[in-house]
């Protein structure tokens, strides 16, 4: 058996489909633990949107960047993990699923989850976990854009407000208008309804978001989650979401609760820079070679 | 930056890759005058066709950009996609090239094709090549050895040469020297993955079907020693697998590339068997014609389209699991493949008692989906990354 490094630090990069999220965390003791809080720590963390640009060379300088906030090079890394589709980075150690990360993640963020929802642009997660973050069961939205947040993002466009105001305006709705919760395009042509009609911008919104915070429920459920929840993702810094989930859980008496972190939306480059870290211990654990971060 | 020449070879063995109408072939007929024969996969004599001056094609159906307009009415939809395929590229002309067709003993679905093929193709060479499952030398040794002296009377009736024993022992030589390229770039990928990605060794190895022998272990040489040289491929952590079930119909690239993006390396697999079907090098010999034979009854691989005794099927695929220190295994068939799935409850019996993890999946040459497979493959990789104990 070869010596199990005592302190070690590792990156995690994850690509989204409209954001980068960078983390970079420090992790001591020779254990192979997962969850050990005392253990962990987060060094540096971002993330920044893509906003049609080449998305690796967005994720390579953003990766950069949070090295130097937190005084490191990257020959300091003993792990640069990628995750989302962050296959393709030439200068990753190694990749680690969606799924996978963000539960670990989550489970950093919120040692009492045992779920994370992980809201995407394009896509929504229900993954069920147990205390070492090993993935039990999950649950996915189909491909159809209702139950992502590229499509909270164009209803924002067509009613004229930004992302960062969504949240705040969701939650002054007094008399919220029930939307489509299947089919995006009869979401929208809902919308475009609700705006002829004359509804307020706070009770459209938040029709959307109770719309699609059932759609997350039925999703967790179907994957078998009770208990604690984390909501991970872009759309976890969306406050009138979380709003609406946790409404809605206590409405249909769910077993559920749904919680945020502020830093949920790194959840999955967290994850996956802590499963650097234990990838790398294992490996020494069993006396393979390290894999070389690419410089 | 890349080894010099690298991007080219590649570029051209993807051109013969996807070049349906055989270009490569068609040159090589106005240069030489000689046949080609095409073959299905997994094992056809291609020494004794190289022998008489005939060069043998190597065909493996088709990809999600065929339309598929009349070989559907050949079959049902319960059968694989590779003889629907082959109709097609037979049917729409991409095989005019072709003087005729060799179908090994594959399953019951290739050997109806052989006979469709005969009553579509009337004037060209169309041969049942009726691989003997009695390894006995005196049993199936020399019934393959009576079938393979009718092929070649065959060829010569179409105007190839008549084989010589000198011919035959120089054509041994030339397919030993092929083996032992490809056996080195499994050689390489085994100990480097990533210097060889699978994705690409594909690509040279599809190439090398429409080539003659002494072009394409050049081409193997040369893609050898350029990967081999090539500093800007560094070590990736993935997880080690051996891909097995893909050795008829064939999976889409993007299914491989996939499966390499999803956090797999695969370090041994079954894909374009042909050019390792026989194992070692075939021994020189007085005798040629009777090597080749031995070699097929000897030292062929365990194939599922191959008898072997009880159990012993699943003990070689623990054993090449190991010795390419694979860490999980990919059963990765294509739909309605009798040979694979029909041997994969006793392969994973096999491999389950040895503790390899597993997973498995089914395609089709014309998938054009990946998603699921590369969540379950990406799973996969993590779950054996971070938990498993192989």
């Amino acid at each position: 058996m070869s010596t199990i490094p005592e302190k070690l630090i590792t990156a995690g990069i994850d690509v989204g489909s409209a954001a980068i999220k960078v983390a970079i965390v420090e992790t001591t003791g020779r254990a192979l633990e997962v969850n050990s809080i005392a253990s962990e720590r987060m060094l540096a963390g971002a993330s920044e949107r893509t906003r049609r640009r080449d998305a690796l060379a967005v994720a390579e300088g953003l990766f950069d960047e949070q090295l130097r906030v937190a005084g490191l090079t990257r020959g300091d890394l003993a792990y640069a993990a990628t995750t989302g589709e962050g296959e393709a980075l030439p200068f990753r150690t190694g990749h680690f699923y969606g799924m996978t990360t963000h539960a670990r993640g989550g489970l950093f963020l919120e040692p009492d989850a045992r779920a994370v929802i992980d809201i995407g642009a394009l896509h929504t997660r229900a993954v069920r976990m147990d205390e070492k973050a090993k993935v039990a069961s999950y649950r996915m939205t189909s491909q159809c854009a209702s139950g992502s947040g590229q499509f909270l993002e164009n209803i924002a466009r067509y009613l004229g407000v930004t992302l960062e105001e969504i949240g705040t305006l969701s939650q002054q709705a007094d008399k919220p208008e029930a939307c489509s919760s299947i089919c995006a395009v009869l979401a929208e042509t809902d919308v475009i309804n609700m705006v002829s009609r004359g509804i307020g911008i706070p009770n459209i919104l938040k029709g959307i978001h109770q719309s699609m915070a059932g759609r997350y429920l039925k999703l967790l459920v179907a994957a078998g989650v009770r208990g604690v929840v984390l909501v991970t993702g872009g759309l976890a810094a969306d406050t009138g979401m979380m709003t609406a989930m946790q409404e809605t859980a206590a409405e249909q008496k769910a077993a559920l609760d749904v919680r945020c972190h502020p830093q949920s939306v790194l959840a999955g480059a967290l994850g996956a820079a802590l499963w650097g870290g234990f990838r790398v211990r294992r490996l020494a654990e069993k006396g393979t070679p390290l894999p070389m971060l690419v410089a | 930056m890349s080894a010099p020449g690298l991007a080219e070879l590649l570029e051209r063995a993807e051109a013969l890759y996807l070049d349906y109408r055989l270009g490569a072939v068609k040159e090589w007929k106005q240069r030489t005058g000689g046949l080609a024969i095409g073959y299905m996969p997994i094992y056809a004599p291609r020494e004794l066709l190289h022998a008489q001056g005939v060069l043998p094609v190597g065909l493996m159906g088709g990809r999600d950009d065929l339309e598929i307009i009349k070989g559907d009415a050949y079959y049902q939809s319960y059968i694989c996609h590779i003889p629907r395929s082959t109709i097609e590229l037979g049917l729409n002309g991409s095989l005019d090239a072709l003087d005729g067709m060799l179908f090994p003993a594959i399953c019951d679905v290739i050997r109806n094709l052989s006979g469709i093929w005969q009553m579509q193709f009337p004037d060209k060479l169309s041969h049942y090549l009726d691989l003997p499952q009695d390894f006995d030398p005196e049993m199936g040794g020399k019934f393959y050895r009576q079938d393979l002296e009718h092929l070649s009377e065959l060829l010569v009736q179409r105007g190839a040469r008549p084989l010589t024993a000198e011919a035959l022992a120089h054509s041994i030589e030339l397919y030993n020297a092929e083996r032992r390229e490809v056996q080195a770039l499994y050689e390489l990928r085994r100990l480097q993955p990533w210097k060889v990605p699978t994705h690409e060794l594909y690509l040279v190895l599809r190439a090398a079907l429409v080539l003659p022998v002494e072009e394409s272990t050049a081409m193997f040489r040369q893609y050898h020693e350029a990967v081999a040289a090539d500093q800007a491929r560094k070590p990736v952590d993935q997880a080690r697998v051996v891909l097995t079930g893909s050795f008829c119909e064939q999976p889409p690239l993007g299914l491989i590339k996939t499966l390499e993006r999803a956090g797999c390396s695969i370090v041994d697999d079954d894909f374009v068997q042909v050019h390792r079907f026989i194992r070692s090098d075939i021994p020189a010999s007085d005798d040629p014609l009777g090597a080749l034979v031995n070699a097929f009854l000897t030292d062929g691989m365990a194939s599922p389209t191959r008898y072997v005794d009880r159990g012993r099927k699943g003990d070689e695929l623990v054993q090449r699991t190991k010795a390419c220190g694979a860490e999980g295994l990919l059963f990765c068939a294509p739909s309605f493949c009798d040979p694979a799935l029909l041997d994969q409850p006793m392969l994973v019996r096999a491999v389950e008692a040895e503790g390899v993890p597993w997973t498995a999946f089914k395609y089709s040459e014309n998938s054009g989906q990946f998603q699921v497979i590369r969540e379950q493959a990406g799973t996969f990789a993590d779950s054996i990354k971070l938990w498993s104990n192989a």
